[in-house]
């Protein structure tokens, strides 16, 4: 219970912020690396914009890409589990072996590749999907497989339910803890895969306020004024958090 | 004293009320102690509270659990030397990927008997429960029936011969023979006296002639009987219901199992199939529902041939025949309450509207001996022989003509298997409600028209099947 509440209010301010922060994050409000002092709780950057309200404002564009690009990994890997748990057909066999093939590639080959064919966000959605939806479909279709020999299928086919139907009203909420956990995990791939290209500058464009951007802006400044550095990096560590906490909630309530 | 002392036991749930309420219970080494109550009694949940190994959402609120004098303390330590545990599900208890041998050898490891004695050790415990080590040890569970599963349980129970054997239902799905074999073994372990005994039992008929104790729980129900469910309007048959011809049935690994099965069945018969464990007759029961493979034979139902696979039947063969099977933990969807298991056959095959399908659900509720308040419960919060009236609620929702019925007394306690059985006798006689009933239980087989007899296999290894009338 109070972890749900904890990590729910982490998420409102991390899609919120930008109204709490109060100041411009792009305005230069002070020194350059100003050290935190009255009115400026986490000090300056290297322009001399304010922290703070760089770090309440970056994590929004961050998060909204990762919930995106976890879903729709998610999403896939679902449908392709049940279909391919459920159905022994030729397409279905040749579906889990090309996701099998998939898995082989390392991820951060294939989102390397992606981010020079598409802009950043879209080339993050098609690297989760691409190296976390057959990690989903695997799971699921196992799970569906076992579950087409217990006894609530067996009495749903018996009353006449098609395949569609069997699936979504039996297996599908029967499942739902495991693919609440599966999601988790997705989202904390997608959150770690666009702070990854984000700091390779395939994220926003400057002055735009990111996490994972300005861990590479503020680094040079570490020493003159550290908490440039650490409140992105904690800020993205309290997300990831959050999400898996949520996971377990979801995982933990069927 | 020496053995288990249990004082001022309460259990409660996640509202606070309480489960099970100041139980206080004592049995020294060399006594056998029943706990007997009707289904639903909380008799399970008293038995995991002792052993210090509650479900989620349940709490020991209050009380003392001794052993030999001294208050329990790493419980899970403790159980792994002292305790041989039976569930009430033991087939599937089993692992999986575990052999026969492999299972008994487990808890020998756990109570730490010398690596060399293990396997003679292994294969005592299984000669001692029926099984020829040679034929058995081998075998991973999808190749014992469930009879024998349940002997392979019973022999990892009482290989490392543990201080506290604590049995969960044990006269469930047991054979009549196996089940002399286990109430030898405890009369062994009582004469002996080192060691507890605890039996979980809703039927003490079995277990009578052995006990020192007896503990019990819940108040008795009333004697009321609810009326029959009405169901959808029923169909009536002329003629034979089911006709089975030249039935051959394989085992999954291709093996044959049954060969040349011929039935028939008349409305409103009752009849029972009886066999020693593994010989097939669940698999008999799954291929006339449609659910497992059929090698060779023809059926005609009400008058149509009968296609095989579930998937080719259409609406009114689904409707005539339901099954209930074995298995009471699979049975029910985790994730659906008890009314959605009940109001989906109702809307599919018995075309009911909304408002008729709440109704009907009460009425298959009470009819089968459940309140109405267990419409909205999930299957995690019933007990085994609840859960088994609520699968067999859902089988006759949609008004069947012929009820496969796998087991179905096997897990209540004798005044609530009295019920259901007086309930299939009361649609037997008021819609002509065909049973094929496959039972250990003689009080069942007792009420049957005719009993078809699946013998041991002969030289051949093809079974044969008796129609005795």
């Amino acid at each position: 219970m109070l972890a749900t509440v904890a990590a729910t209010a982490v998420l409102a301010i991390v899609l919120g912020g930008e109204a709490l922060a109060g100041r411009d994050p792009i305005r230069t409000v002070a020194a350059p690396w100003a050290a935190p002092g009255p009115g400026l709780p986490l000090g300056a950057d290297a322009l001399g914009r304010d922290i703070l309200a760089r770090v309440l404002a970056g994590g929004r564009d961050l998060a909204l890409v990762s919930l995106a690009a976890a879903g729709s990994a998610c999403a896939l890997g679902v449908a392709g589990g049940l279909w391919a748990g459920w159905s022994r057909s030729r397409a279905a066999r040749a579906a889990v072996a090309l996701s099998d093939l998939l898995l082989v590639l390392p991820l951060l080959l294939v989102a390397m590749l992606a981010v020079v064919v598409l802009p950043g966000p879209p080339a993050v959605i098609a690297g989760t999907v691409l190296g976390g939806a057959p990690l989903t479909l695997r799971v699921v279709a196992d799970a569906t497989a076992q579950a087409r020999h217990a006894g609530y299928v067996e009495a749903a086919l018996s009353r006449g339910e098609r395949g569609l139907s069997v699936l979504f009203r039996e297996v599908l909420p029967a499942h739902a803890g495991l693919i609440g956990a599966d999601l988790g995990q997705r989202m904390v791939l997608a959150v770690q895969l666009t702070a990854a290209l984000n700091v390779l500058g395939f994220g926003p464009p400057p002055p735009a306020p990111d996490w994972a951007a300005m861990l590479r802006e503020n680094l040079p400044g570490a020493g003159l004024n550290p908490a440039a550095l650490l409140a992105p990096a904690a800020a993205l560590a309290l997300l990831a958090g959050a999400v898996a906490g949520l996971s377990h909630v979801l995982a933990g309530r069927s | 004293m020496s053995g288990l002392t249990v004082s001022g036991l309460t259990v409660t749930g996640r509202t606070g009320a309480a489960v099970i309420g100041d139980v206080d219970l004592s049995v020294a080494r060399g006594e056998v102690l029943a706990l007997v109550g009707p289904s639903g009694a909380g008799k399970t949940t008293l038995l995991r509270a002792v052993l210090g190994e509650l479900p989620p959402g349940l709490v020991r609120a209050a009380g003392r659990v001794e052993w030999d004098g001294a208050p329990l303390r790493a419980t899970r330590r403790w159980r792994r030397r002292h305790v041989g545990y039976l569930g009430q599900d033991p087939a599937s208890a089993l692992h999986p990927l575990l052999t026969a041998r492999a299972a008994v050898l487990e808890p020998l490891r756990a109570a730490g008997t010398p690596r060399a004695g293990r396997p003679a050790c292994a294969e005592r415990a299984l000669t001692e429960v029926g099984l020829d080590p040679a034929e058995f040890a081998g075998r991973l569970p999808h190749q014992l029936s469930g009879g024998q599963a349940q002997r392979v349980a019973l022999a990892r129970a009482l290989a490392a011969d543990p201080d506290l054997l604590v049995l969960d239902e044990p006269t469930s799905a047991l054979d009549p023979a196996a089940l002399e074999t286990a109430v030898a073994l405890i009369r062994r372990r009582r004469a002996e006296g080192r060691s507890v005994t605890l039996v979980v039992s809703h039927d003490d008929s079995v277990v009578a002639g052995l006990l020192d104790r007896v503990v019990r729980l819940g108040a008795t129900r009333s004697a009321t009987r609810p009326a029959a469910p009405r169901g959808a309007a029923r169909m009536r048959p002329a003629g034979a219901v089911l006709t089975v011809r030249g039935l051959s049935l394989d085992r999954p690994d291709g093996a044959p199992l049954l060969g040349g099965v011929d039935v028939t069945i008349a409305p409103g018969e009752f009849v029972a199939v009886l066999g020693p464990s593994g010989c097939g007759k669940s698999t008999l029961l799954r291929a006339l529902a449609g659910l497992h493979p059929v090698r060779a034979g023809s059926a005609v139902l009400l008058g149509e041939p009968l296609p095989w696979p579930v998937r080719d039947r259409n609406a009114r063969a689904l409707r005539a025949l339901a099954l209930v099977a074995q298995d009471p933990l699979a049975a029910l969807n985790p994730a659906r309450p008890v009314a959605a298991a009940l109001r989906r056959p109702l809307r599919l095959l018995g075309g009911l509207g909304r408002a008729a399908v709440t109704a009907e659900v009460n009425r298959l509720l009470a009819a089968v001996g459940l309140p109405a308040e267990t419409a909205r419960r999930y299957p995690a919060a019933l007990s085994g022989g609840q859960r088994q009236r609520v699968a067999l609620a859902r089988a006759l929702a949609a008004g069947p003509v012929l009820l496969l019925a796998d087991e179905i007394t096997t897990a209540l306690d004798a005044e609530t298997a009295e019920q259901v059985l007086d309930l299939l006798d009361g649609l037997r006689r008021d819609t002509a409600l065909a049973v094929l009933a496959v039972t250990h239980d003689k009080t069942v087989a007792a009420r049957a028209d005719r009993v078809l007899r699946i013998d041991r296999p002969m030289i051949d290894d093809r079974r044969k099947t008796t129609d005795v009338q």
